[in-house]
């Protein structure tokens, strides 16, 4: 793993050192008499979501900040204790909502992890195709809004119309667009449908196609580069004490890929590159989404090859006392009938004890702390979400930057405020 | 969002244009669970924005509090402010949003005065 | 590296109470007066350089029978009823009623997670790991704000996720999930 020194970058730690996550306004510039406290309210356009940011200006470069959240605390943790193992299933995906699968899968391995069932390979290569297609969408999703955000309006309608094409086929596979809650504790909720991997395939043939022209449109525009270069500097030391992740952390310098370097699911079994670059700034993190577009690209295609090889495969475990039995078998086998009895009306129980799973959405670390009592609902579950780690690094990457380009380097956190809040 | 996008286009009903502020918008279309801290802002947006005005409540979080009926979440932003159309959905499909924006042109075509002058807010 | 060396590596931390080694993870129990010492013990010697996150728990009612649930008839159900569904064992009792883990992870050629631990009662606090790790600052106020634990040292411990004016700890076992009951079209 290489990590760039920091000199490259900036010398020493920007991380403020009274609060980490305030950027103070130098006290003698509160005598000068010139800072303005403007409330970018939790209802802005360019916000990404209902985050407030307290910002201290002077004239128009920033003094000071505070980023303030908790606007769209929804208390998944703590429905998510009323309801049952297989109920609860439906509430992470709405956590991150631009990155649902990630969400609901670090949920279901952590549950699969407690219980101890092994999953099917033709559901652990079809999970893994759907988080790539996951990041795809995320990304693209990312480019629009960030483009737009920074005057690139042209960029929105293409990104989403991929967009579209993604959903498309997460609603092929789980019959809705997204929240699809198609990942099931034991494998996938329901057999993968036929031509889908030709429609995958069909859809990766056009899209590295695409993003080579999102780079022809924004890589080399003197604006954008303007707008980006240079800009929310963020050290890899900094970068790790602040607990940064994924896109964030690979743009600082730091090799490092949840997916290369603790894999999970069959990660160690395909073929792709980590993209890495070393400037810390704005332009290095778009530059990472970008690339991570065509390597998921890359994965997909060798997971719709491996899918093909497995087709008629299960897609399921074969746990009776967790997952329902195919409803063929109702009519012959009593057993049958009370497993689907007993998990229809109580739920599975999984046994007592505490996991920790993390994996790479495309936010970045994303985890999932569950404590089970060995009862039918889960007694904590705590996620850990890449957007609230993000966000905590407002007040280190914003320093030296315009009123302008605050918004451009929020963006490039890349953060979801249902993330962030939960 | 995606009504935006080409695909769906919601500019073919005229509607493309988001507006910033909330001064200069018609119509607003509260999207997603609201918690209780957020209803304070979305009440201020509401009072800012000038007569005559529309409130479109996406999605079932924002209808009714959805599937989170807890501490945190208002139940239904039709609480605190008179909603004309609840669009169902979670999360509710483009076009079931379109569809929402469409009755309510026709709502607006056949003479119903917006939600303020016939009702308040739930109780 | 093997659980052999990653064990013995564990056993030169200060002020560990107690190992547990469960679904191919180590928990360090560690005693809360010297959970700063033992956490840069783990920065600096080991290279735990990345903190993943901060979570508290509330054992509140741990393995009290009779914890009812939505699932079963208006006067409750126990869920510990033997004749359900497997494990009719009622669960190893906890020390004392909150935990904090602290999951760490090791960003670099060697690649590894621990979670340090910390049990505490009512009314107790532990020590802040902002000075260790910055990102420490968010996760101990939101531990503080959902579930009440103190943490000393904070430079700036209130309220994050719910309003500043909210009172009690959402997470709480005690404290209730809230809403509202639903109402039925049809009855009055």
């Amino acid at each position: 793993m290489t990590v760039v020194p920091s000199t490259r970058i900036y010398e020493g730690t920007r991380i403020p050192p009274r609060v980490p996550t305030i950027l103070d306004v130098d006290p003698h510039k509160h005598d000068l008499g010139d800072i303005l406290r403007v409330n970018f309210g939790p209802n802005h356009p360019s916000t990404h979501g209902v985050l407030r940011l307290i910002v201290d200006l002077d004239g128009e470069a920033i003094a000071g900040i505070e980023a303030v959240i908790g606007y769209l605390h929804t208390g998944f943790e703590k429905t998510m204790e009323e309801k049952s193992w297989w109920k609860s299933v439906t509430y992470p995906a709405r956590i991150d909502y631009l990155g649902f699968h990630a969400n609901e899968l670090e949920y279901v391995l952590a549950i699969e992890k407690l219980l101890g069932i092994d999953v099917p390979r033709r559901a652990t290569w079809a999970r893994m195709a759907l988080a790539e297609l996951n990041r795809i969408h995320s990304h693209l999703v990312w480019l629009g809004t960030a483009a737009l955000e920074l005057g690139a309006i042209s960029m929105f309608w293409y990104a989403f119309d991929d967009r579209d094409a993604v959903l498309d086929l997460f609603e092929l596979a789980g019959g809705t667009r997204f929240h699809t809650r198609y990942v099931q504790a034991g494998g996938l909720a329901e057999d993968l449908p036929p031509g889908f991997t030709d429609e995958v395939r069909k859809f990766c043939a056009a899209m590295p196609k695409s993003v080579d022209e999102y780079e022809a449109i924004l890589d080399k525009q003197k604006i954008w580069l303007e707008r980006t270069k240079g800009i929310g500097l963020l050290s890899a030391e900094d970068a790790l004490a602040l607990g940064q992740s994924g896109p964030v952390l690979r743009a600082s310098g730091v090799d490092w890929d949840l997916r290369k370097n603790m894999p999970y699911l069959a990660y160690d079994e395909v073929d792709f590159d980590v993209p890495v670059y070393a400037n810390g700034d704005v332009y290095d993190r778009y530059k990472v989404h970008m690339d991570e577009m065509r390597e998921s690209v890359r994965i997909v295609l060798q997971c719709c090859d491996q899918l093909d090889e497995m087709d008629g495969e299960p897609w399921i475990a074969d746990d009776r006392k967790v997952v329902l039995p195919p409803r063929h078998e109702l009519h012959t086998s009593m057993e049958s009938l009370i497993y689907h009895f007993k998990i229809v009306t109580e739920g599975y129980r999984v046994p007592e004890g505490e996991v920790y799973v993390v994996i790479e959405s495309p936010r970045g670390e994303a985890g999932c702390y569950l404590v089970s009592d060995g009862g039918a609902r889960p007694w904590r579950v705590k996620f850990r979400a890449p957007s609230f780690a993000a966000l905590q690094a407002t007040a280190t990457v914003v320093q030296g930057a315009l009123i302008a380009d605050m918004v451009a380097v929020a963006a490039s956190l890349d953060f979801i405020m249902g993330d962030t809040d939960r | 969002m995606s009504i935006v996008s080409s695909r769906y286009d919601i500019a073919r009903f005229g509607m493309e244009r988001f507006s910033s502020s909330p001064r200069q918008a018609d119509l607003l279309i509260v999207s997603g669970r609201v918690t209780h801290k957020m209803a304070p802002a979305i009440r201020q947006v509401y009072d800012q924005m000038l007569e005559p005005k529309w409130v479109i409540a996406m999605g079932a979080c924002a209808s009714s509090g959805g599937m989170f009926n807890n501490y945190t979440i208002l139940q239904g932003v039709d609480k605190i402010l008179p909603v004309d159309i609840h669009v169902p959905g979670c999360p509710p499909r483009p076009e079931a949003l379109i569809e929402g924006i469409v009755r309510l042109h026709e709502k607006i075509r056949a003479g119903i005065p917006p939600a303020y002058e016939i009702r308040g807010v739930a109780e | 590296m093997s659980n052999a060396r990653l064990r013995l590596a564990f056993e030169a931390v200060p002020g560990v109470v107690e190992t547990r080694e469960a679904y191919a993870e180590t928990t360090l129990v560690v005693d809360p007066a010297r959970l700063v010492e033992a956490c840069t013990h783990l920065r600096d010697e080991e290279g735990f350089n990345l903190l993943s996150d901060i979570a508290a728990t509330d054992y509140f009612g741990w393995g009290e029978p009779g914890v009812a649930g939505y699932i079963g008839t208006a006067a409750g159900r126990d869920l510990h009823e033997p004749g359900s569904q497997g494990l009719a064992q009622v669960p190893t009792p906890k020390p004392k009623r909150f935990s904090v883990s602290y999951h760490l992870l090791r960003v670099g050629d060697d690649p590894a997670r621990v979670r340090v631990q910390v049990w505490l009662d009512e009314g107790e606090a532990v020590a802040t790991l902002v000075p260790v790790w910055p990102a420490a600052d968010w996760f101990e106020r939101e531990a503080w704000d959902m579930v009440g634990v103190r943490f000393e040292g904070h430079p700036n411990l209130v309220r994050i996720l719910m309003p500043d004016d909210w009172e009690g700890h959402p997470l709480r076992k005690d404290y209730p999930l809230g809403g509202e009951p639903v109402r039925f079209s049809g009855e009055d």
